[in-house]
């Protein structure tokens, strides 16, 4: 994954999304401090910290999970103070969890189906009529679903509960379900997480050629720093709910407050 | 030969795809088993299997239905199914009753519509209570209706029993009060509704009520619209209890009268539709088949084996007591109903005489 042979995705100057002076708290636990950064659109931005630092949390104020009590999102230029997850998955944000939230007692196909409801025009009724219009157009979703299917190579569990797939690969069908929505914004809560080696270098393929293919615009959380400084355009660092450094991969591994809190940590 | 054999039977289209019977083999067995329902039963079958098996049986598919959309499919727990079923049964009666002229599939038809706004406004706790306090408001359902249609004569047309006799089945001019008839009339409507529901649950609102089913914030967070999905599930659900409502007084009783739709007739339903297996329409056959059937069969072999014994009320407890040792023993051993044994007998008809 040299920077030579993957050029990056074009990366505008305007933010798609600026979050200013979040905080959040849970009665007396405070997840998120006063936090503000900017994503540019086109870019890969990783989040990175300690455990509970309030990445996650952060994630879940951006599509409107969780509200924030102080601070706002701006998105594509418009603040929204109460945004809602179905709200803000019209306007363009998909995500994944940090614990798979895949429909389990569905097929692998119909999870990917149900990520382009969006997309679908022709009410039930007519869809239950047979209407040529209604059947070309679920034609049509059944194509582009193969396609991302095609695209994270997963076709062959294509009828496969999804409660029945190892670990690996139902991250991979969630990411397929974001991907169906066609988003401009991919939220990704450790795509990684728990996978050995291989799969972590196919999940981090499969995350730069949607940035390079779509130019879809990606915010990740991911505790392997090595991949996050291989993929990413910007990188955040939070410790205890503040924000500790925010710059370029190389800029934000030598800054000595990061050092310390990922020495002081676990990690 | 393998009789379920898939050779040669590619699917080169999504349409073909979608099929609700890909094997040419299903399709010609769904033929044949339409084909003697349809021809053969009625002439063959006696009066008694038509109106006190084949009828109720029909029926309580029907409902079974209904609940199996609202619970199998959007998960939203339901103890107001009788209640549904009587909303519908009083008005059909009362389109009848008042609308001069009004066919009977037309008041089955507006009977059900009547359920389902029924349905939307109890179905509006679920935008905020889940599971077992789900179960308590829809149980709220099923007392309220039963004390407005008992306590309110309009209903009834004022008829002092509250028991009201429906009149005789007639569509198109032709008459239908006779057992064949009635069960021909039940056999269409129940045709048509399966073949609809089919159609509901593969189509994108069928999978929003499975996503909204196995994890509402996930489905919120791609887009489900998830208050409207549960609220059609209601209306849905109990459009399709109100029709079953509708033919159970009209088609199978011939009266009209809330103490028929109790809360025992809701946890037959429920049964039904566990026994048959949630998320299945095909397991709503077999679970009415086996609820219908059972106790039949029990009272046969118990007369024949304990006549002298057991005196026939001690019998008639010890049939309910067995009968539920049967459903709870059936369901440790397959907990996801009929249909699932199904399921598995066909996948190992499929590679007879291998095995997988
Ligand atoms: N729903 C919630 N209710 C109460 N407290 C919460 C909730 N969600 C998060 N928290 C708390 O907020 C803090 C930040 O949690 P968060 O999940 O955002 O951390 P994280 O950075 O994603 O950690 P990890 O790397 O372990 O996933 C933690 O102290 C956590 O216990
Ligand atoms: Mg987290």
């Amino acid at each position: 994954m040299s920077a030579a042979a993957y050029p990056p995705a074009p990366v505008a100057a305007a933010p798609l999304l600026a979050v200013e002076g979040i905080s959040l708290s849970f009665g007396g636990v405070k997840a998120v401090t006063d936090i503000s950064f900017a994503v540019r659109s086109g870019e890969i931005c990783s989040l990175i910290g300690p455990n509970g630092a309030g990445k996650s949390s952060l994630l879940n104020v951006i599509n409107g999970v969780y509200r924030p009590q102080q601070g706002r999102v701006v998105y594509d230029g418009v603040a929204s103070m109460r945004i809602t997850p179905r709200r803000a998955a019209r306007r363009g944000i998909a995500r994944t969890f940090q614990n798979v939230a895949l429909f389990k007692g569905m097929s692998v196909l119909d999870n990917v189906l149900a990520g382009r409801n969006l997309h679908v025009r022709a009410g039930w009724f007519r869809q239950v009529l047979g209407l040529r219009a209604a059947r070309d157009e679920a034609d049509g979703h059944r194509r582009k679903a193969e396609e991302i299917l095609a695209f994270l190579h997963i076709q062959a569990y294509r009828d496969t509960p999804v409660g029945k797939l190892p670990y690996g690969l139902q991250k991979r069908v969630e990411l397929a379900r974001a991907l169906a929505a066609e988003p401009r914004l991919l939220l990704l809560d450790e795509p990684m997480a728990g996978m050995n080696l291989e799969e972590k270098m196919d999940m981090s393929c499969f995350i730069l050629d949607i940035n390079r293919d779509f130019g879809t615009t990606v915010v990740l959380i991911e505790h392997d720093l090595g991949v996050v400084m291989d993929i990413s355009d910007h990188v955040v660092v939070l410790d205890y709910g503040r924000k500790i450094a925010d710059g370029a991969p190389a800029e934000v591994r030598d800054n000595p407050d990061v050092i310390a809190a990922y020495i002081g940590s676990a990690h | 030969m393998l009789l379920l054999s898939e050779t040669g039977q590619f699917s080169t289209r999504y349409a073909d795809d979608r099929r609700v019977f890909r094997l040419r083999q299903a399709r010609l067995g769904i033929i044949a088993l339409l084909a003697f329902s349809y021809l053969v039963v009625p002439l063959w079958a006696s009066d008694y299997w038509l109106s006190a098996i084949l009828i109720p049986f029909l029926v309580l598919s029907l409902a079974g239905l209904g609940l199996n959309l609202l619970t199998g499919y959007a998960g939203q727990l339901s103890l107001g199914t009788a209640a549904f079923m009587a909303v519908g049964a009083f008005a059909a009666y009362n389109f009848q009753l008042r609308v001069e002229g009004l066919p009977f599939l037309a008041s089955f038809l507006l009977g059900g519509l009547v359920a389902a706004a029924a349905g939307v406004v109890f179905g509006l706790p679920s935008l905020r209570i889940k599971g077992f306090y789900l179960i308590v408001s829809t149980l709220a359902a099923q007392f309220l209706v039963e004390w407005a249609l008992t306590k309110f004569g309009w209903f009834s047309n004022f008829n002092p029993s509250g028991v009201i006799t429906a009149p005789p089945l007639s569509v198109l001019g032709v008459d239908l009060s006779s057992p064949a008839g009635r069960y021909l009339l039940t056999l269409a409507v129940v045709t048509v509704l399966f073949v609809v529901a089919v159609r509901i649950v593969r189509s994108d609102l069928g999978r929003n009520w499975m996503a909204v089913r196995d994890m509402d914030t996930a489905a919120a967070v791609i887009g489900i619209p998830v208050a409207r999905t549960k609220l059609l599930a209601f209306a849905i659900g109990a459009f399709y209890c109100g029709v079953a409502g509708s033919l159970w007084a009209f088609a199978y009783l011939g009266t009209v009268e809330p103490h028929g739709f109790d809360l025992n007739r809701s946890f037959q339903v429920l049964f039904i539709v566990i026994i048959g297996g949630l998320g299945s329409i095909l397991g709503n056959f077999l679970g009415a088949a086996f609820i219908v059937l059972l106790p039949l069969l029990m009272s046969n072999l118990g007369g024949s084996l304990l006549g002298g014994v057991i005196d026939p009320g001690d019998t008639e407890n010890l049939q309910k007591i067995l009968f539920g040792v049967l459903i709870i023993l059936f369901l440790i051993r397959e907990p996801e109903g009929l249909a699932s044994l199904w399921r598995g007998l066909r996948a190992r008809a499929r590679v007879w005489p291998l095995r997988d």
